[in-house]
C-alpha cells in the first residue's frame, strides 16, 4: 500500500479530532468575577422536566431574540471610545485597567445566564439594566412603526427603546387576541408573539419562572417568589420554624449579583450547589453534563465536519481519488462518532429512546443516513457512499438546527406517547424507514447528476450505483412497512384502532406504497436503471411530504405544529427534486457520459439498457 | 440483476398447461400491480386531503370503505393551499370518479392470489416471497374484518357512579355510517322497568312521518341536522327569523345547522346533530307540539331529557342521544387519577379504578385501566380516553373488534418475509462481490 494513502487520512482525522476537542472544552469561570457557568449548573424545573439554569436562559433568550444563545450588552459610543483609548494606552494606571477590563467585558457576547440574572434581578435594580439589552427581535414593519422604533441590523431592540410605546401594543394586542387564528395577518403575528415574549420576561421578572426552589417532602418545587413567601407566613406563624435554607442562599445569591459582589455570589453558590447536590445528587450530575452539552452544541460542529467531508469528497472526483476517498471516509466516520455520542447523551439527559419530536427525528434521520452510506461506502469504495452520507448528513442537521428555534429540543411528551417501548420500536423503525427513503433517493440525484454532467457514469458506476439503490429501497421497504404496522399496533393497544386513517399514518403508508411501486416496478421490467434512479428521487418528494407536509395540513393526532418557513422550504424541495427528475428525463444520448462512452466506439445502447 | 419471476414470465419455452391460465395471466401481470399501487397512492393522498373539510369518519367511509368516490377537485386547492400556492379562499369546482378502497384492495388481492396460482412455484428461496404476500393478505382481510364488525363506542362514569351501557359513536361500516344518533322515547310509568322506543338515525335522516305501534303518536320530522350549534333565544333580538318549535326546550333555544366537523377541526371532533320533530297524537290527529331534540341538549348534564305528555296524560321522556349498547356487566369508577407534570398543566397520566361486575357470572373484580393500558373483557377492550370537567369522572373507549389480532400476526409473517428475502439478495450480492474482488 502506498504511503500517503495513510498519511493524508491520518491528518485529516487528527485535525478533526481537534476541532472537536477545542469546541468540546468549557469556559472556565474567572478566579474573581461571578461564577456563572457554576451558576448555570444549578438545576430547575421548567416546563415539567429538570433541568440546568443554563438551558432555561439560553431558550428563554434564544426564543425572544430568534436565535441567539447569547446576547451582547448596550454599550455606548463614548464608552467604545473610551474603550479604544485605553486599549491603545500603554502603560495603564491599574484604575484605568480595571476600567478596561470591565468595558472589555461589555463589548463581548455575554452568556445567556448572565442576562437570566440580569432579568431576576431588575425588580430591585436601580441601573434598570435588564431593560437596556437589545434582546427583542421586532421584524414586521407595521410593528416597528406602532413602537415608533427605526429598522436597525439585527433588528433587535431594548424594552427601554419601546416602553413609551406599551399601550398602543397592548391595544393591538387585544384586537389580535379577539381575531381567529386564520383571520389573523403578519402584523398581528408579531403582536401576539411580541406579547408572549414579553409576558416571559415579565414571568422571569418576578421570578415567578423558573421553580428553582426543591420539592421538600410531598411538595412540588416552586418559584422563588412563592417559596419566599409561604417561607415567610411560615416564619411569621412560628418563629422557631426558620427561613427554609433554600430560599434564603438563593436570595443572598441574587442580592449579591445586584450589589455586584462577586465573592459573596460565589459563596453563597457554594452553599445553595451542595444543598441542592445532597437532595438531588442524580439530577444535579445531569445537569452538570447538559451544561457541557448545550456548550459543546456538537451537533453544529458535525454540519461544520460534514461539509468539508463533502469538499473533500468533491475533490478526490478530480484528483487522487483513492487518497482523497479514503480521508473523506475517515473523516466522516470522526463526525459520525461524535454525532452518535450526541444522540446517546440526549438519551441520558432524557431517559428517552432517540426520536421523541421533530427536531429529534431530523437528527436521527441525519445519524441513520450518514450510517447507511457509510455502509455502502465500505462496500463499494467509490466515494458516492461519503458524498451521499455527507450531504444528507449536514442537510438533516441544518433542518434540525432550524427546528431548534422554537424552544426547548427536549420537550416532555403527551401522555398517550408516553412509552418507551412503543418510542424505542415504532418511532425508530418508521424514522429509519424515512431515512434510507431519502438515502435512496439522493443516490438517485446521484445517478443524475454523475451521467449528465459528468462522464463519470461508467456502465459499471451505473450498475452499481443502481445495486445501491435497490439495496436502500430493500432496506427502505422494510423499515416503512414494519413500522408502519408496529405504529398501528400501537394505536391499538392504545385506543383500539388499528388504522385510523390518520393524515400522518397515511403519509407512513405513502412511502410504504412508493417504495414498493419502486420494487416491483423494477422487477416487472417497467423501470431499469434510470428509472428506478427517477422514481427513487420521487421517493424524497413523498417522503417531504409525510415528514413535514402532513403536520402543515394541522389534522390529527401526531400534528406537531403549524409553520410558514417549513411551508416554503417543502416547496422549494419540491420544485428542486421535480427539476432533477425532468433533467433525468433527458434522452440518454445527451447525457455526458453516454457521449463519451459513444466516442469510445463503445455501444451505448448495449451498456444502458432502454427505458421501458 | 433481474429477478426469476420476470424470467418466467417471459419464458417463450413454456408451455400455458392450463386454460384457466390464459383468463389469469393478465390478471396476474406486475404491470396491473404497479397501476393499482399508484392508485391506491393518490387514492390514500386524496383521502387524506378530504380529511380537510369532512370529518374523518367520512372520508374514510367516501374514500377506502367504498367501491368508488367522486374525489372532489377542491381537495387539491386545499393542498395547494396548505403551502400558499394559490389564495386561501380559491374554489375549484367540479369532481372526478375514482375506484375506492374496496376496489383497489379486492384487485390488489385478486392480482396477488392470481400470481400466485400460475407465476410462483414453490420452493425454499420463494419463502419469503410467499410469506410477504401472506401477511400483506392477513393484512387486508383484517382491515375488511374491521370495516365490517369493528364497533366503538364510549363509557362514561361519574365518580362513585356505576354504568352498564356503551355510547356508540357515529362511524364507518362497511357500506356506508353507522351508528348515528338516536331519537329515544322512555317511558317510566312501570316503576324501575324503563320502557324505551328508539327511533334509528337513517329514518330520522330520511326524514318524513315516522309510525310504529308502540308509541302513541306518530313523528314528522321537520328538520334533521347532522351537525349543528345551539344557541339561546333572544326574545327581543331574534324575532326575525321564525322558530320551528312551539314547546319544550325549542322555545328556549334555537339549533343552527353546522357543516360537519372535519378531520383537521381541532376544537370539534364529532358531530352534534339536531332536530325538529312534530308529535301528533294518533287517536286525535292532533299535533303535540313541534319539539327541538338534540344531542347538545342530552349532553348537559342538567335535564338531558324533555317530557311530552299525550293527550290521554301519559307522560313519555324523550331525547336525542348517542346510540347505546347494553351489556350484561356494569361498571363502577372507584377512583380517576389525573398525573400532570411538574409544575405544568401537561398531562402526564390517566387511570381509572374500575369494579367490574357481571351478575350473571357472579363475578366481582377491581382493575386499573391506564394509558397505554387497556383492559380486555367479553370480546370488548376498555381503553383509557378521557375524563369529564375537573375530574369529576372517566370516559372509556370501547372497542369490539373480532379482527384486532390479524394485523399483530400479519407483522410477524410479513417481517419474517422481508428479512429472510432481503436477506438472500444481500446474501447472494455479497458473495458476488467477494468472488469478483478476490
Amino acid at each position: 500500500m502506498h504511503k500517503s494513502n495513510l498519511i493524508v487520512p491520518a491528518i485529516a482525522v487528527i485535525l478533526g479530532f481537534t476541532y472537536f476537542y477545542f469546541q468540546a472544552a468549557q469556559p472556565l469561570d474567572p478566579a474573581e468575577g461571578f461564577h456563572l457557568q457554576e451558576f448555570a449548573r444549578l438545576p430547575i424545573v421548567d416546563r415539567g422536566r429538570i433541568k440546568p439554569m443554563d438551558t432555561f436562559a439560553r431558550v428563554s433568550l434564544m426564543v425572544m431574540n430568534d436565535g441567539f444563545q447569547t446576547f451582547k450588552p448596550d454599550i455606548s459610543e463614548k464608552e467604545k471610545a473610551e474603550l479604544t483609548t485605553l486599549k491603545n494606552k500603554n502603560p495603564r494606571t491599574p484604575e484605568e485597567n480595571k476600567t478596561y477590563a470591565s468595558l472589555n467585558e461589555k463589548d463581548k457576547r455575554q452568556p445567556a445566564v448572565r442576562w437570566l440574572l440580569d432579568v431576576m434581578t431588575s425588580k430591585f435594580s436601580e441601573n434598570h439594566i435588564a431593560e437596556k439589552h437589545k434582546v427583542f427581535r421586532i421584524e414586521n414593519d407595521q410593528l416597528l412603526g406602532l413602537l415608533a422604533l427605526q429598522p436597525r441590523p439585527g433588528l433587535r431592540y431594548s424594552i427601554e427603546e419601546f416602553a413609551p410605546q406599551l399601550g398602543e401594543l397592548e391595544k393591538a394586542g387585544k384586537a389580535a387576541d379577539q381575531k381567529e387564528n386564520a383571520k389573523r395577518d403578519a402584523f398581528d403575528k408579531s403582536v401576539l408573539q411580541l406579547a408572549h415574549h414579553l409576558q416571559s420576561y415579565m414571568e422571569i421578572a418576578s421570578l415567578q419562572t423558573p421553580l428553582v426552589i426543591p420539592a421538600g417532602k410531598g411538595e412540588d418545587w416552586k418559584p422563588f417568589m412563592q417559596a419566599a413567601l409561604e417561607s415567610r407566613n411560615a416564619n411569621q406563624a412560628d418563629p422557631n420554624a426558620g427561613m427554609n435554607p433554600a430560599v434564603s442562599v438563593f436570595g443572598q445569591m441574587l442580592l449579591s449579583y445586584l450589589k455586584n459582589e462577586p465573592l459573596a455570589f460565589n459563596k453563597a453558590l457554594v452553599e445553595y450547589r451542595s444543598l441542592i447536590t445532597k437532595e438531588l445528587p442524580v439530577q444535579s450530575e445531569i445537569s452538570g453534563f447538559e451544561v457541557f452539552f448545550n456548550h459543546f452544541s456538537p451537533f453544529y460542529h458535525c454540519i461544520v465536519v460534514y461539509l468539508f467531508v463533502f469538499l473533500i469528497s468533491c475533490f478526490a472526483w478530480v484528483a487522487a481519488p483513492t487518497t482523497l476517498n479514503k480521508t473523506a471516509f475517515w473523516l466522516c466516520i470522526l463526525t459520525l462518532l461524535v454525532h452518535t455520542w450526541a444522540l446517546g447523551s440526549r438519551m441520558h439527559i432524557q431517559g428517552r429512546p432517540p426520536v421523541t419530536n421533530l427536531y429529534s427525528s431530523a437528527i436521527f434521520i441525519g445519524w441513520g443516513c450518514v450510517l447507511g452510506c457509510l455502509m455502502l461506502e465500505g462496500i463499494y469504495k467509490n466515494g458516492i457512499g461519503n458524498i451521499v452520507g455527507s450531504v444528507t448528513g449536514a442537510l438533516t442537521l441544518l433542518i434540525a438546527q432550524h427546528l431548534s428555534a422554537e424552544g426547548d429540543t427536549l420537550e416532555m411528551m403527551q401522555a398517550v406517547l408516553d412509552t418507551n417501548f412503543w418510542l424505542a420500536t415504532h418511532v425508530t423503525c418508521v424514522t429509519l424507514g424515512y431515512t434510507a427513503t431519502f438515502v435512496a433517493g439522493f443516490l438517485g440525484i446521484i445517478y443524475v447528476l454523475m451521467g449528465i454532467v459528468t462522464t463519470t457514469l461508467t456502465p459499471e458506476r451505473d450498475k452499481s450505483l443502481t445495486q445501491m439503490i435497490y439495496g436502500v429501497v430493500c432496506f427502505a421497504m422494510l423499515f416503512s412497512f414494519v413500522g408502519t404496522v408496529l405504529g398501528g399496533i400501537w394505536a391499538d393497544q392504545s385506543w383500539g384502532r388499528f388504522w385510523g386513517w390518520d393524515p400522518k399514518e397515511n403519509g407512513a403508508l405513502l412511502i410504504v406504497i412508493w417504495n414498493a411501486i419502486i420494487l416491483h416496478a423494477r422487477w416487472g421490467g417497467m423501470a431499469k436503471n434510470r428509472g428506478v434512479a427517477l422514481l427513487s428521487i420521487a421517493g424524497n418528494m413523498i417522503t417531504g411530504w409525510s415528514w413535514f407536509g402532513t403536520n402543515q395540513l394541522g389534522v390529527g393526532l401526531h400534528a406537531y405544529g403549524f409553520n410558514d418557513q417549513l411551508a416554503w422550504g417543502l416547496t422549494a424541495f419540491w420544485i428542486s427534486q421535480l427539476a432533477l427528475i425532468g433533467i433525468g428525463l433527458i434522452p440518454r444520448q445527451h447525457w455526458l457520459s453516454s457521449r463519451i462512452a459513444q466516442q469510445n466506439g463503445s455501444n451505448p445502447a448495449k451498456l444502458q439498457p432502454k427505458q421501458a | 440483476m433481474s429477478e426469476p419471476e420476470s424470467k418466467n414470465k417471459y419464458n417463450p419455452d413454456k408451455k400455458p398447461q392450463f386454460n384457466v391460465s390464459k383468463i389469469l395471466k393478465p390478471l396476474a401481470s406486475l404491470q396491473l400491480t404497479v397501476v393499482l399501487f399508484i392508485l391506491s397512492l393518490i387514492l390514500v393522498f386524496a383521502g387524506t386531503l378530504a380529511q380537510v373539510d369532512n370529518p374523518i369518519w367520512t372520508a374514510v367511509s367516501d374514500y377506502f370503505r367504498s367501491f368508488y368516490v367522486f374525489i372532489p377537485n377542491q381537495v387539491f386547492a386545499r393542498f395547494c393551499q396548505t403551502f400558499r400556492w394559490v389564495s386561501p379562499t380559491a374554489q375549484w369546482p367540479g369532481s372526478f370518479p375514482f375506484p375506492g378502497g374496496w376496489t383497489i384492495g379486492g384487485l390488489l388481492l385478486a392480482n396477488l392470489l392470481a400470481a400466485h396460482a400460475i407465476r410462483f412455484k414453490f420452493s425454499t428461496k420463494r419463502i419469503g416471497i410467499i410469506s410477504i404476500h401472506a401477511g400483506l393478505i392477513l393484512l387486508m382481510l383484517g382491515e375488511l374484518i374491521t370495516g365490517i364488525f369493528a364497533v366503538e363506542g364510549n363509557m362514561t362514569i361519574e365518580q362513585g357512579g356505576v354504568t352498564n351501557y356503551l355510547e356508540l359513536k357515529e362511524t364507518s361500516g362497511f357500506m356506508g355510517k353507522v351508528n348515528g344518533p338516536e331519537l329515544a322515547f322512555s317511558d317510566y310509568s312501570v316503576p324501575k322497568k324503563e320502557k324505551v322506543v328508539v327511533i334509528p338515525n337513517h329514518l330520522l335522516r330520511t326524514g318524513g312521518k315516522i309510525s310504529t305501534p308502540l308509541l302513541p303518536f306518530d313523528i314528522e320530522v321537520i328538520k334533521y341536522m347532522n351537525n349543528s350549534s345551539v344557541e339561546e333565544i333572544d326574545p327581543e333580538k331574534n324575532a326575525t327569523v321564525a322558530n320551528l318549535a312551539n314547546t319544550g326546550d325549542g322555545i328556549r333555544i334555537r339549533a343552527n345547522e353546522k357543516n360537519e366537523a372535519s378531520g383537521t377541526d381541532k376544537d370539534q371532533k364529532i358531530d352534534l346533530p339536531s332536530a325538529y320533530v312534530n308529535l301528533i297524537d294518533k287517536k286525535t290527529g292532533k299535533s303535540l307540539g313541534t319539539y327541538l331534540a338534540s344531542l347538545w341538549l342530552s349532553l348537559s348534564s342538567l335535564k338531558p331529557t324533555q317530557s311530552v305528555v299525550t293527550e290521554d296524560g301519559k307522560k313519555i321522556e324523550m331525547a336525542l342521544r348517542f346510540k347505546r349498547s347494553y351489556k350484561p356487566f356494569s361498571m363502577e369508577l372507584i377512583e380517576f387519577k389525573h398525573e400532570r407534570y411538574l409544575g405544568t398543566n401537561t398531562p402526564k397520566n390517566f387511570s381509572s379504578k374500575i369494579k367490574l361486575s357481571n351478575e350473571n357470572l357472579n363475578e366481582t373484580r377491581e382493575t386499573l385501566i391506564s394509558m397505554n393500558n387497556p383492559l380486555r373483557y367479553d370480546g370488548e377492550t376498555f381503553y383509557q380516553s378521557g375524563f369529564l370537567p375537573n375530574d369529576k369522572g372517566t370516559i372509556l373507549q370501547v372497542v369490539r373488534n373480532p379482527g384486532w389480532l390479524m394485523p399483530y400476526l400479519s407483522c410477524l409473517v410479513v417481517s419474517f418475509g422481508m428479512l429472510l428475502h432481503f436477506g438472500m439478495h444481500l446474501n447472494t450480492f455479497l458473495k458476488q462481490r467477494a468472488t469478483s474482488n478476490a
